[in-house]
């Protein structure tokens, strides 16, 4: 328990950062980030905004999974119906990104609502078959749909621009990425601490005992679902201009279970453990491709077993993190820091 | 919470990406590639890494271009178009290489604006996609062969020219992605022009398995031939054992990626009769190219009796690659992606030592290919007809 940390005004104790430490470490990261595209390599900049990008829609998802405790194995379907609504008002209609992206959002967000609607009657693992027909719709949709979503070959894109300013390269387009990503982080933090996000939290704890105190439990779903998709669409757009590109098999199932395991692995209910959940499934791999690239400089034949192993190596991690820290990453970053806040006065 | 990130991230960028770019020597022309070793691409990635690897080392130990060693780098991309990206930027931050091989078509089409407008490098890859043979939109990249398309229009040129009286009947049967339908419009305007009936449009998830529907359509239409796309093993084998249950006298016929030994291994009796078209030699057959390849092989691996049809995929596309950058040299200006792009079209009637027919690349591909057909017997595929080019 920190100590003279007083709040004396009710802005004070609204604050999202309450510490002068924590203002000063945001600040310092503010400061990084910024500085992080002029002396990061392209290799480097790409990884970070595809987190950024996959962070921003997993986010949405723990809202659901995490906050509401609703479940969705299509949450990469609403993602590709946001990027396709992008690209769509993008490429056909000239709009600018400032419009489509949004647009994009809203589509996504009209897509959860009707998806989410059948929550109110089915929980658990009957609610994440309803959703999974939703992933396996949106991918036919995306492939047969030809005229609109341009079947198979799907749609490029043009580089987002503002006045002339061609957002072409990845250094241009993080800053973007990076914007977008973190309003929506400062809105997630700020939607728990609501009267809406509180309602969420009842509805996942007891549905029945949050219906008795006044929560409209389909009311509060269906929110739910609107903002999670909404989050997914507003990361399909920022895809689309990441990549340029988007065809059907960029959003399979396999999608929305990483965003599923990211949100676990991070911590359901967490804002801070879902980075830490999309920086652990994103960089694990590569660092363990690096290491291997490195054993290979040694031993040349082992590629044929060391790039297999690199799969069985990241599940048992996943599986290791599962068992000692059943609440995720955020959980283990907690403890970190309690055991340094105390240091050297253990116990 | 969020600075550890960023310092985590800083650290990783100092470790991964930052390490400079090594400045490449004028005598070595640097090639890297971003090969599926892992996923589920990895059967064709492992063979085509070690075929491309392999006519580069030849290329080096026989000094095919004076004065120019190739040295050739590569990842791992897991067939993951994500991955794919990250590696196609990390070895051009890495290693600034001249020349490219990418694992897809995802690759080829999330790569293309900067391939374009930044890295500017000669870029090939396991993808036979139409898509990517257009010199405006994609002016870097090349197909190492025919395109699906063209695949297909060989196939249909071969069941023209060996037509009974009747007008022949023909069904597609294709999987219900990028891979299965890329070549559909084409194929199905150029049975239009040969005087082919398309009796039948099949479509099924790649991979299915359960197919007595689609069996009972073809029983129906009685097609005489039908052509497959976009699978490699399965559904294949399940619809050609039952059409013989039924005793029909349909014949099957297949693209580039069924069209491996391994298939006639697992159909056995019922092979007899399969056919297809294969834009290359097979590994065992008689001509020197093929001949180099396999004492080049008895050198390296001499416990290597047979290569797969992926691995000869790479050896030819590095063929490409020498001789691109051999052209480039010859006309003595300097290896840079545009130059080795621009010689590409300029390739006519290049004689590859029957690895392939006389190779002229058009459109940046280059349309050639020979039907083959099955002998269960010896469990080999055998030449049916020459060299047939795609109009």
């Amino acid at each position: 328990m920190l100590i003279g940390n007083y709040k004396e005004t009710y802005a004070s104790d609204e604050a999202l950062f309450r510490t002068p430490a924590t203002r000063a470490w945001m600040g310092a990261a503010a400061v990084a980030a910024i500085l992080f595209p002029f002396v990061a390599g392209d290799y480097v900049l790409y990884l970070a905004n595809l987190m950024a990008v996959l962070a921003l829609s997993a986010v949405g998802l723990n809202i659901l999974v995490g906050f509401t405790g609703q479940i969705s194995l299509g949450h990469a379907a609403f993602m590709g119906v946001g990027a396709y609504a992008t690209a769509i008002l993008a490429s056909r209609f000239g709009l600018p990104f400032w419009i489509s992206i949004p647009a994009g959002g809203a589509l996504a967000t009209g897509a959860g609502m009707i998806v989410g609607a059948p929550s109110l009657r089915i929980k658990g693992l009957y609610l994440a078959i309803a959703t999974l027909s939703a992933q396996v719709i949106f991918e036919w949709v995306f492939t047969n749909w030809t005229s609109v979503t341009g079947g198979i070959r799907g749609l490029n894109v043009a580089p987002a621009s503002i006045a002339g300013f061609r957002l072409d390269t990845d250094e241009r387009i993080y800053f973007l990425v990076l914007g977008v990503t973190v309003v929506h982080f400062l809105l997630a933090s700020n939607l728990r601490r609501s009267r809406w996000g509180r309602a969420f939290v009842a509805v996942r704890d007891r549905d029945v005992a949050a219906e008795i105190v006044g929560v409209n439990l389909f009311r509060t779903k269906i929110l739910a679902f609107m903002v999670s998709s909404y989050y997914a669409g507003i990361a399909g757009g920022l895809w689309v201009y990441f990549t340029k590109v988007v065809t059907p098999e960029t959003f399979p199932l396999s999608l929305s279970i990483q965003f599923l395991a990211i949100v676990i692995v991070g911590g359901l209910g967490s804002i801070k453990g879902t980075v830490y959940g999309t920086v652990f499934m994103t960089l694990v791999p590569e660092v363990l491709k690096a290491g291997t690239g490195l054993a290979r400089v040694v031993w040349p034949a082992a590629q044929s077993y060391l790039f297999p192993l690199r799969d069985v190596v990241f599940g048992l991690l996943i599986v290791v993190f599962l068992i000692f820290e059943p609440h995720g990453l955020a959980e283990v970053w907690n403890r970190v820091k309690r055991f340094f806040s105390l240091w050297p006065f253990e116990k | 919470m969020k600075p550890q990130i960023r310092s985590a991230a800083l650290l990783l960028a100092l470790s991964l990406g930052l390490a400079p770019a090594a400045r490449a020597a004028d005598d070595v022309v640097t090639v890297g590639a971003c090969q599926p070793i892992t996923g589920r691409f990895a059967f064709a990635g492992i063979a085509i890494n070690a075929g491309l690897q392999d006519y580069l080392n030849l290329a080096n130990e026989k000094q095919l271009v004076k004065g120019k060693k190739f040295n050739y780098v590569y990842e791992d991309s897991g067939y993951d178009v994500e991955k794919a990206v990250a590696c196609f930027k990390q070895i051009m931050a890495k290693h600034s290489p001249v020349i490219m091989y990418g694992e897809s078509t995802g690759l080829g089409k999330a790569i293309a604006p900067e391939l374009n407008s930044r890295y500017k490098v000669l870029y090939a890859s396991a993808s036979f996609s139409s898509e990517l043979a257009d010199p405006k939109t994609h002016p870097y990249s090349f197909i190492s062969g025919p395109t699906y398309s063209d695949m297909f229009g060989i196939l249909l040129e071969y069941i023209a020219r060996n037509k009974g009286a009747a007008k022949p009947k023909v069904a597609f049967f294709y999987s219900d992605t990028e891979f299965g339908k890329d070549p559909i419009p084409y194929a199905k305007k150029r049975a239009a022009e040969l005087g082919i009936d398309v009796v039948a449009e099949i479509v099924t998830k790649a991979g299915a398995v359960d197919v007595t529907s689609e069996v009972l359509q073809l029983k129906k239409q009685n097609p005489d031939y039908v052509i497959f796309q976009g699978y490699i093993l399965s559904p294949i084998i399940e619809v050609i054992r039952a059409t013989k249950d039924f005793g029909l006298k349909t014949r099957f016929m297949g693209t580039f990626w069924s069209m491996d030994k391994g298939i006639i291994e697992k159909l056995g009796q019922d092979a007899d009769g399969y056919m297809g078209v294969m834009p290359y030699a097979y590994f065992y057959e008689d001509a020197p190219g093929i001949a180099a390849m396999r004492a080049y092989n008895q050198k390296v691996r001499p416990d290597v009796k047979y290569q797969p049809n992926s691995y000869i995929q790479g050896w030819f596309t590095g063929m490409v690659y020498v001789e691109a950058v051999r052209r480039v040299v010859a006309a003595g200006k300097p290896v840079t992606g545009e130059n080795l792009a621009a010689v590409l079209d300029t390739i006519k009637d290049w004689d590859t030592g029957g690895v392939t027919g006389k190779v002229t690349f058009v459109s940046h591909k280059a349309g050639v290919g020979r039907i083959y057909k099955a002998n269960a017997a010896k469990g080999v595929f055998e030449p049916a007809s020459d060299w047939i080019y795609s109009k």
